[in-house]
């Protein structure tokens, strides 16, 4: 028995040193799919947990959709009963890889890379392929900052005609995670 | 006249409600009742033994969470290691890690990745 706990123990603790992981519960993501000249449509979603694996680049990110604030309550009350169904669909997950990542050559200054992964949300998947990533080391945190663009469309969400004109099918995200050590 | 009157009447009624109607205000949790009053590890059993039942219970609702701090920053604190808190400022409250807490919050949901469930808007009940 004793010898068991032992390798269990000895297992556990191999494991822990080959993974290094850098993760964030309060990762920022905002989107903005605004027409000009029409009323803002953009929120701001602040508990964001994102998790990157600095032996190999692997990185992940979950959402969840009621977290997102809209300025206007009910806009955001809309968005979530019937465009974005977040009863049914809570989360939005992003799974990927950065592409070249070094941990050491990590600095205070901005490097730049990409990350490819899929995208789910909706309950649709999508992938997305080569979006530009900023990574930087500061105060030993892991910075990753970028922009990407998605289409409302490519995740069966439907708008109404009533209101296609005032919101726009490509929505670009923004977002900015700031890694610790775990 | 009087006609006049009461039409225009009617038309400034109508603009306030419909104003108010489009730009009402976002829900204050920090008044709300709250819908449920569980330990930490309570609700973390919930979710992790069946994810789907418990976010139709617990999603969008105000609920009480007590256990112990095990996490704190400027304005987020995470409970046993199961429950984390948002609040929409900085805390102004002095509290230390590994001490008692309760805590009120809207549930947004559960975060796979680290096994926790997350609240927002909270405020610290004592």
């Amino acid at each position: 028995m004793k010898k068991i706990t032992f390798v269990a123990l000895l297992l556990i603790s191999l494991n822990a040193i080959g993974q290094s992981k850098y993760l964030t519960k309060t990762g920022s993501l905002d989107f903005e799919a605004s027409v000009p000249s029409f009323e803002e449509v953009a929120a701001k979603n602040s508990s964001v947990t994102a998790i990157i694996n600095t032996d190999n680049g692997e990185f992940a990110a979950l959402a969840l959709v009621k977290a997102f604030r809209f300025k206007n309550a009910l806009m955001e009350e809309h968005f979530n009963e019937n465009y974005v169904e977040s009863d049914t669909y809570p989360k939005a997950i992003f799974k990927g890889k950065v592409g070249n990542f070094s941990f050491d050559s990590l600095s205070e200054k901005d490097s730049y890379s990409h990350i490819d992964g899929s995208l789910t949300f909706h309950g649709v998947t999508k992938d997305l392929k080569g979006i530009p990533l900023t990574v930087k080391m500061l105060d030993d945190k892991i910075i990753l900052s970028g922009n990407f663009k998605v289409m409302v469309s490519d995740f069966e969400i439907e708008i109404p005609k009533i209101v296609a004109n005032k919101l726009s099918d490509e929505v670009s995200v923004d977002f900015n995670f700031e890694l610790v050590k775990k | 006249m009087l006609k006049k009157i009461i039409i225009f009447g009617v038309i400034i009624i109508l603009v306030i409600v419909g104003y108010n109607y489009v730009y009402q205000d976002h829900r204050n949790i920090e008044n709300e009742k709250a819908e449920f009053s569980l330990k930490s590890s309570e609700i973390a059993t919930k979710f992790l033994e069946n994810s789907t039942e418990a976010e139709k219970l617990f999603l969008n609702k105000t609920i009480e969470i007590s256990g112990t701090i095990s996490e704190i920053n400027s304005n987020d604190l995470t409970i046993d290691d199961k429950v984390f808190c948002q609040f929409l400022n900085d805390m102004k409250e002095t509290i230390e890690v590994n001490s008692k807490v309760k805590v009120k919050g809207r549930v947004i949901g559960y975060d796979d990745l680290l096994e926790q469930v997350k609240l927002d808007q909270c405020a610290i009940i004592k």
